[in-house]
């Protein structure tokens, strides 16, 4: 079989990413808290700097490993976590008879409308910034979109005969959604997944930007943004490298969600689903 | 009236059509019967220009002494709904749910035509009376979810016929109604091309619907032609082992006198299942599933003609005896 | 002898409990079905036919009157032992390719009655054997359903029916999504595993040469209501209620026979 090419340039940005993310835990070019004001504000192609230092003399390289691990540790849970229980939430209503689907669908309707930036920012005056108003932030605003993708396709599958069947050889509604629903809509979940992630990061990313995340000393890629943006004349090329890093790592998630469509969904039309 | 030629039509890697030559005279009605992956519906569309993206056409299809095949698009469309009709399997999907039924018939008519308002008006509620809808002026603003499904039919008739094609094409158009009304469209479609000696090409998966409305019948199989003729000549007197064991495998409703014979009684099958595109075997198509088959079905079986218009390809035709017992 | 199934004066709709605004999709509808019968159930689309196969097997719940099967009211079965009520009542449907789950192989979904309703995983020996009752090998166990042939679909369909040994076997147009050529293998099929297993048969059928053939008991319905009853060969020898004629005149119009 020959993948389609955004799966495969996708793929390997993803994998890329995650690589450096697992690498910065073993080897990073320097100690990442090393700090040498002699070397501050090298410019990229300095002598043992590729990338260049920053303000406090720090290597860049080292500074973007450290940042992709925390992109990764964030976007991972809170995607993770958020299309759990947004699935499990929609298979729910689904299930649920004709009284309660309505009125829970509008509850996950309510939801998609809070606007997402707004309660990070919420979250981090009650529980102060940090990496886990960043994480609960992404939950809460994921949650709502995962249940709302969910409820269609699975009343979708309700309503097929092979659902019926299992109703008739004595199997319960509980079964049916876990079993038969939940494995037909996976591959759309994957999809979503891979998207959410991509959303994650540039979340993650622009929430530490504003101050609002993850804080010093944990590197981040937002943050590197933030505190480039003061030396933009003098050191352009700080704000370049995380720029270009959240692009790219972004850039795959969505590409690998495209990929994985264009490979999932010719069998979904030909099981008759969506 | 159409003379098809040496078609072919390939998607892929696999030749789905082949056919050397079919005829339909002026008004004369055409049944195409086969089974799902015979390319009955490919044949068809294929002479109005309505094939998936990436088929490839070769041979002939010559309609009023004009070639279709190679034709852009453009011209296509110009011969469907002016020259050529085409009816569609299922209504309630052929028409547009949010378009009432009087604009989608004009729409057909002022296509091909240049009618003022009250004459198109006109015309439409003439097509609608042709297609004996009951009080079409009443059912030019209903929507097609209003109607039901052999009216929703009855009115893709009458947008096939706007323009007065000389032959309309009709891809399985009673499958999905009930028994009952399925006759009166059958009735319906035999009533219109009599009456304005429309030739009629009418595809379908049942050799009794087809007896009932078509002069002529082809069979065909896994793309091929089978057999073809005078549709009671091929009934009866069918050649083609496919054709005959297709007309056993029927369950039909027993005459009055044999009804309490026939509860509990098997029924005559034909073995194995009509396989994927690709799996065909060579020459006569129907090889692994025939009872008669012998080591010369491996080549591509000579067309024999029988009475002049009664051609079929089989190298053991029913009528000659073979050994079949010992198999 | 009493029936093995009882309708009295059922009536079904579907909707909401109290919503009289909703009519009636089964209507006073009383019919008996003895043990060891066949009965074919035939009408146009929306008449109730798929419905009331539903409503007798235990998946929809009828609002009024009663149905009684084997001597037990339905709703007493239902709250009381619904897995047995299960076990003797199967249903094989219209599109077989539609009622097998596509991402689960065959032997997969081949053992789920015996999961479900048996609470164990039945064997390999036992499932090649069901396979064998309707023609087909166990090879096709690890397969998945796109890879198999409407026929063998079907055929797997009833497999899958027939594994918890239920006493009704209810056919919703078995066969009319199937290809004609493989339509009479799939008939004779059921016919051969009836008389073998000594089922009950309840087939919804449009097809009056099919419901001719396997069933000797006939209904026809009508917009929710019975408006004939009797002996198949009866029935289309000498119809009564007009829309039976016409059904019957319809179907001999386009039957070959």
């Amino acid at each position: 079989m020959r993948y389609p090419l955004p799966l495969m340039l996708g793929g390997l940005l993803v994998s890329l990413f995650v690589f450096i993310a697992m690498l910065s835990f073993f080897w990073t070019p320097y100690n990442p808290k090393k700090i040498s004001v002699p070397d501050r504000l090298l410019p990229p192609g300095s002598e043992g700097y590729i990338f260049g230092t920053d303000k406090l003399g720090r290597d860049v390289v080292t500074q973007l490993m450290l940042g992709a691990r925390n992109s990764l540790y964030v976007s991972v849970l809170s995607t993770t976590v958020a299309i759990t229980i947004g699935a499990l939430f929609g298979l729910f209503v689904a299930g649920s008879g004709p009284r309660w689907q309505g009125t829970l669908t509008r509850v996950a309707d309510v939801g998609l409308a809070l606007p997402g930036i707004l309660v990070a920012l919420v979250l981090a005056t009650k529980l102060g910034p940090g990496n886990m108003s960043a994480i609960l932030a992404i939950i809460i605003w994921f949650i709502p979109v995962a249940a709302r993708v969910t409820i269609g396709p699975a009343k979708q599958i309700l309503a097929l005969d092979y659902v019926e069947a299992a109703f008739a050889y004595g199997r319960s509604k509980r079964f049916v959604l876990m079993n038969h629903v939940l494995r037909n809509i996976a591959p759309l979940l994957i999809v979503l997944a891979s998207v959410m992630f991509a959303a994650a990061i540039l979340i993650e990313a622009s929430l530490a930007f504003l101050g609002v995340g993850v804080q010093p000393p944990t590197p981040s890629w937002g943050r590197f943004l933030n505190e480039a943006q003061p030396l933009l004349e003098a050191a352009p090329y700080l704000m370049y490298f995380p720029g270009v890093a959240i692009v790219l790592t972004a850039l795959g998630f969505n590409l690998l969600g495209d990929g994985l469509r264009t490979i999932l969904d010719p069998q979904q039309a030909r099981t008759g689903i969506l | 009236m159409l003379e098809v030629r040496d078609l072919s039509v390939t998607i892929g890697r696999h030749e789905i059509v082949r056919i050397d030559a079919l005829d339909i005279p002026a008004g004369g009605r055409l049944g195409l019967v086969g089974e799902s992956g015979s390319g009955k519906t490919m044949t068809a569309m294929s002479i109005v220009g309505l094939l998936p993206f990436g088929a490839r056409v070769t041979g002939s299809i010559m309609f009023e002494g004009r070639e279709l095949l190679g034709r852009s698009d453009v011209e296509m469309s110009r011969v469907r709904g002016a020259d050529i009709g085409v009816v569609f399997q299922d209504p309630s999907r052929a028409l547009n749910p949010m378009m009432r039924i009087g604009k989608q018939v004009s729409e057909a008519v002022r296509l091909h035509m240049k009618l003022s308002r009250a004459e198109t008006r006109e015309r439409v509620i003439g097509l609608l009376h042709q297609v004996q809808l009951p009080q079409p002026e009443e059912l030019l603003r209903r929507y097609p979810h209003q109607l039901s499904g052999g009216q929703q039919q009855r009115v893709l008739i009458a947008i096939a016929i706007a323009c007065d094609p000389k032959l309309l094409i009709a891809d399985e158009p009673t499958t999905a109604l009930d028994v009952t009304v399925q006759e009166e469209i059958l009735r319906l479609l035999v009533h219109l091309s009599e009456e304005r000696s429309m030739g009629l090409l009418f595809v379908s998966h049942d050799l009794g619907v087809v007896r009932f409305v078509c002069d002529h019948v082809a069979v065909v199989y896994g793309g091929n032609l089978v057999e073809v003729g005078p549709t009671d000549d091929v009934v009866e007197r069918s050649q083609h082992r496919y054709t005959s064991a297709l007309l056993a495998a029927n369950p039909g409703i027993p005459a009055s006198d044999e009804i309490e014979q026939y509860v509990g009684r098997r029924l005559t099958v034909i073995r194995g299942s009509v396989p994927a595109l690709g799996d065909f075997p060579a020459g006569c198509r129907f090889r692994n599933r025939c009872d008669a088959a012998t080591d010369s079905c491996g080549e591509s079986p000579p067309t024999t003609t029988l009475d002049g218009e009664h051609r079929y390809r089989c190298w053991n035709p029913v009528g000659r005896s073979v050994d079949v017992g010992t198999r | 002898m009493s029936a093995l199934v009882e309708v009295r004066g059922m009536h079904f709709r579907y909707g909401k409990v109290r919503d009289h605004s909703t009519p009636w999709t089964l209507t006073d509808l009383s019919l008996d079905i003895r043990a060891d019968s066949t009965l074919g159930i035939v009408g146009e689309s929306g008449s109730g036919k798929s419905t009331l196969i539903r409503v007798l097997s235990g998946l929809l719940h009828h609002q009024q009157g009663s149905v009684m099967f084997d001597g037990r009211d339905l709703n007493d079965w239902l709250a009381k032992s619904p897995k047995d009520l299960r076990r003797r009542n199967q249903i094989v449907f219209q599109s077989p390719r539609r009622s097998l789950d596509p991402r689960m192989n065959i032997g997969r979904s081949l053992s789920q009655p015996v999961r479900a309703l048996e609470q164990r995983k039945p064997t390999k020996a036992e499932m090649t054997e069901w396979l064998a009752r309707v023609g087909l090998g166990n090879e096709i166990l690890p397969r998945f359903p796109h890879q198999l042939s409407g026929g063998q679909l079907q055929r797997v369909g009833i497999a899958r029916a027939l594994s918890v040994g239920p006493d009704v076997l209810y056919a919703d147009e078995p066969v009319s999504a199937l290809d004609v050529s493989v339509q009479a293998q799939v008939l004779n099929l059921l016919m051969d595993v009836r008389a073998q297993l000594g089922l009950t048969l309840v087939m919804v059928s449009h097809d009056l040469g099919v419901v001719s053939r396997l069933c000797e008991e006939v209904i026809v319905l009508k917009n929710g209501v019975v408006v004939e009853a009797g002996r198949t060969a009866d029935v289309l020898a000498n119809p009564h209620d007009p829309y039976t004629v016409s059904l019957v005149a319809a179907a001999r119009t386009v039957s070959l026979t």
